[in-house]
């Protein structure tokens, strides 16, 4: 029961011994939750980025000697493709605040097809560099497939996220609790926006 | 002065007592979200694995009591210093610190019903469990983890160590990393929204200062350790070569991921001590803490500026000399916020009226031992006497005089402190007093020694040495002072386990200073009555606030009566945001934890596909606990 909805006796004797509970200037602590989490992935991705700069600086050929240097266009497409797909995001968590289910619902269903069609695209990227060196080649190969996997990865937790939230805005509506999920959602897929523009600039570092 | 119920109250106690009331029995356990019982589950897990700990480490002592020892094998040796460690700093201080003792006591403290998120608060505590299970499973056909707890490659790669053990290390500190993660957000956040109204954060107790600069420190720390695993699993079972310097790989990139979690866990470890000790010094002096807000900030500092200090692990390796001087000139300037804190017992202890009685005699130990520690720490700054101890015996009387003396002995200290508030009973002081002479002199006769067996060239991690090496008669003495000091822990958990049962009834005994002692002891599932407000940082000092709870109680204001509930606050002034509705038991963090049990077990068996069913499992799991809804 929300401190706004509050009714009732026991409402008077917590408005008279605590005070009037007011939400708007504070965010909810499932939003901390997720900002703080999202803050460690944050640590993960400065910790393999930091690896890709390390290794390269001990290495004297990078990209070694037999592969070639990192293509710059389509990695560039694709993130600000993925960028594009926030709008969609951004979108359900406004009509979420207006309590608009239905719109929400349509907005996150639009941004997942839209993200979906990032990671096939990424996946097709992927499988063709894979065919050009291999991660068990070199170290820069590792560093390489690895740090974009793990991107990857947070793309197909996002999704998973996506149609979860899809199924329990449809089974149980846009209660405060799914209200603040999408919020949640929304906060999750601009970090991992930002943290694709910091992969792909790692990536094609090489060639710049 | 504990809020006391008066009889116009008790229809509002007994609603209270309904809608908080434990599941009986073993589901009870399994399924609890109450951050009491998810605190009693850290204590007694990371107690046995302790033991575990203890008895791996006097393997060690009574192996090395004598020149040519034969009690254990050189392999079985590498794997009791292995284990040793990964237990005493993964399994058993910061479960012990974070999970027991934090658990219990912070929601209590700041004047909470529970923890932010008492789900997510089991799942660690299981998962927790679990990554113990999976490490110790290894000992069965002598698969435990054999390169010494910082794991260095290439001695941890396939080549050199082609069984198993290393993937037991790598997988299973992920799979740990993941509980401390969640518990490091669970805190963060729930000092930060769940304080009693009016507990700005300048009235916050400095205990909880220091628990929220470690899960600062552990959230920002952990992605380093995981990474670092998981580049070593993909090198050991994928073939590929992060730490391989014949395929561009460096065997430093795993030193300097490894440290730069490394050492911010050294003061995730020791940050949660310091608060333990500024608990019990007010409560035993008489007087409220000398420099309370550059403690606070001392507290926030060490955490802080242990991220800039990991290369200092890292002295002979062959960094550049600026570096070298850079971390040499960070790891001094961590002495300042050290010395703040210090000279801050110190001075109270000296300005205030001490009362000697256990919980005060063991937080005197660790000011000793931290003086000690912390001396040879700086010795160990300066670069050419590091390069000249590196690797010896005198590293491990360092880190055993912080991570012992300083770190376990507040751990020590708090049991005793606390016990009263967790049982409703009283330890017998004669014995606690005893206890901690022999674990004072244990530590010392165990510890002091390997200062002059380093600087003699002992090296750390030789399961035996020759005759004539000078190094019998300190090695005597050390296997001597670790039967002694075990002596000393034993007398403790005797003390503590028979006082459970035959120990004096006892509410408040000391008079303590913070919240956790408004209430009764044990504290009620719903923790207090009346949810208390502050005006001060001394909440049992300064007695107008209980007067005003009381009178609330009386009048029925403030009790949260009408649901599972507490009141959330804003980060800053804890004015009241709202009221959230706390989630009731739930059986899917056990079962989230035990599917992530499996996926792990599977990456160690290398049937990746199997491993990703269980993932998606643990995620089916996850999204079944969304079931109940309550306010996020």
């Amino acid at each position: 029961m929300s401190s706004g909805e509050l009714s009732g006796g026991g409402a008077t004797r917590i408005v008279k011994a605590l005070g009037r509970p007011d939400p708007r200037h504070s965010a909810p602590s499932g939003v901390w939750g997720m900002a703080l989490f999202l803050c460690a992935e944050v640590a993960l991705f400065g910790t393999i980025i930091g690896s890709y700069f390390y290794l390269e600086s001990v290495d004297r050929s990078w990209p070694p000697h037999g592969v070639d240097r990192p293509e710059v266009l389509l990695p560039a497409l694709a993130t600000t493709y993925l960028l594009i797909t926030l709008l969609p995001i951004h979108l359900a968590a406004r009509c979420s605040r207006r309590g608009k289910r239905g719109a929400t619902v349509a907005a996150i269903a639009l941004a997942l097809l839209a993200q979906c069609g990032y990671l096939a695209w990424q996946i097709v990227l992927f499988a063709d560099d894979l065919h050009r060196f291999s991660p068990r080649q070199t170290a820069y190969g590792s560093i390489y497939f690895t740090m974009l996997a793990v991107h990857h990865a947070h793309v197909l937790l996002g999704l998973a996220l996506d149609l979860a939230l899809i199924s329990q805005l449809l089974a149980r509506g846009l209660t405060r609790y799914w209200l603040i999920a999408v919020r949640n959602l929304a906060l999750y897929w601009y970090v991992v926006g930002a943290l694709a523009v910091c992969v792909l600039f790692t990536q094609i570092s090489p060639s710049l | 002065m504990a809020t006391t119920v008066p009889r116009e109250a008790e229809t509002y106690v007994n609603r209270l007592e309904l809608i908080w009331k434990p599941r009986p029995g073993l589901l009870g356990w399994l399924t609890t979200t109450d951050h009491k019982r998810i605190g009693i589950l850290y204590f007694f897990t990371s107690l046995l694995l302790f033991g575990a700990g203890g008895a791996e480490a006097l393997l060690m002592r009574t192996q090395l009591l004598g020149p040519h020892g034969h009690v254990i094998s050189p392999r079985v040796y590498d794997q009791m210093f292995t284990l040793h460690g990964i237990t005493m700093i993964f399994l058993f201080v910061i479960p012990m610190t974070t999970g027991a003792f934090g658990n219990y006591l912070l929601p209590l403290m700041i004047g909470a019903r529970d923890m932010a998120f008492p789900r997510m608060n089991a799942v660690s505590y299981w998962i927790y469990l679990c990554s113990a299970i999976f490490m110790y499973i290894s000992l069965a056909g002598g698969h435990a983890p054999n390169a010494g707890w910082f794991d260095y490659v290439p001695l941890a790669s396939k080549r050199f160590d082609p069984g198993v053990n290393i993937d037991f290390y790598g997988f299973g500190l992920i799979f740990n990393s993941l509980s401390s993660t969640a518990a490091a957000i669970n805190f963060i956040v729930t000092i930060f929204k769940m304080r009693a109204p009016g507990m700005s954060l300048n009235r916050m107790p400095l205990f909880c200062y220091a628990f929220l600069a470690a899960s600062f420190a552990l959230l920002f720390a952990l992605p380093a350790l995981s990474l670092a695993a998981l580049l070593l699993e993909l090198d050991r079972n994928l073939g590929f070569h992060f730490y391989d310097p014949a395929h561009g790989g460096s065997v430093l990139l795993w030193q300097n991921l490894f440290w730069i979690f490394g050492h911010p866990e050294v003061y995730i470890i020791i940050l949660p001590a310091f608060g333990i000790a500024t608990s019990i010094i007010p409560t035993f002096t008489h007087r409220r803490m000398v420099l309370f807000p550059l403690v606070a900030l001392a507290e926030v500092m060490v955490a802080f500026l242990g991220f800039g200090v990991w290369a200092h692990h890292m002295f002979t390796v062959g960094l550049p000399t600026s570096a070298t001087i850079y971390f040499a000139a960070a790891s001094l300037i961590i002495v300042i916020p050290s010395a703040i804190q210090l000279f801050a017992w110190i001075a109270t202890i000296l300005t205030g009226k001490p009362d000697f009685k256990t919980p005060l005699l063991f937080i005197v130990g660790f000011i000793i031992y931290f003086i000690l520690g912390g001396l040879s720490g700086i010795t160990l700054a300066a670069i050419p006497f590091d390069q000249q101890v590196h690797d010896s015996y005198y590293v491990i009387a360092h880190f055993h005089m912080v991570i012992f003396g300083a770190a376990v002995f507040p751990i020590l200290g708090g049991m005793y402190y606390w016990f009263p508030k967790v049982t409703g009973r009283m330890y017998n002081e004669r014995v606690g007093k005893a206890s901690f002479w022999l674990t004072f002199l244990g530590t010392l006769v165990t510890f002091f020694p390997m200062h002059i067996l380093g600087l003699l060239g002992m090296p750390r991690r030789n399961y035996t040495y020759p005759a004539h090496m000078g190094w019998t008669l300190m090695n005597l003495m050390e296997s001597i002072g670790a039967y002694m000091l075990a002596a000393g822990l034993l007398t403790i958990v005797l003390n503590l386990f028979l006082s459970m049962v035959f120990g004096k009834q006892a509410d408040d005994p000391f008079h303590g200073d913070t919240l956790e002692w408004s209430t009764s002891s044990p504290p009620a599932p719903y923790n207090f009555v009346v949810i208390p407000t502050v005006t001060t940082p001394y909440g049992m000092y300064d007695t107008e606030d209980r007067r005003r709870d009381n009178k609330r109680l009386a009048r029925g204001e403030g009790l949260l009566d009408e649901g599972h509930e507490t009141p959330m606050t804003t980060a800053q002034d804890a004015e009241l945001v709202e009221v959230l509705e706390m989630p009731p038991h739930s059986i899917w963090p056990p079962v989230c934890a035990l599917l992530l049990s499996g996926m792990f077990a599977m990456l160690l068996l290398v049937h990746y596909w199997i491993a990703g069913a269980f993932l998606v499992l643990a995620g089916m799991a996850l999204l079944a606990w969304h079931s109940h809804e309550e306010h996020a």
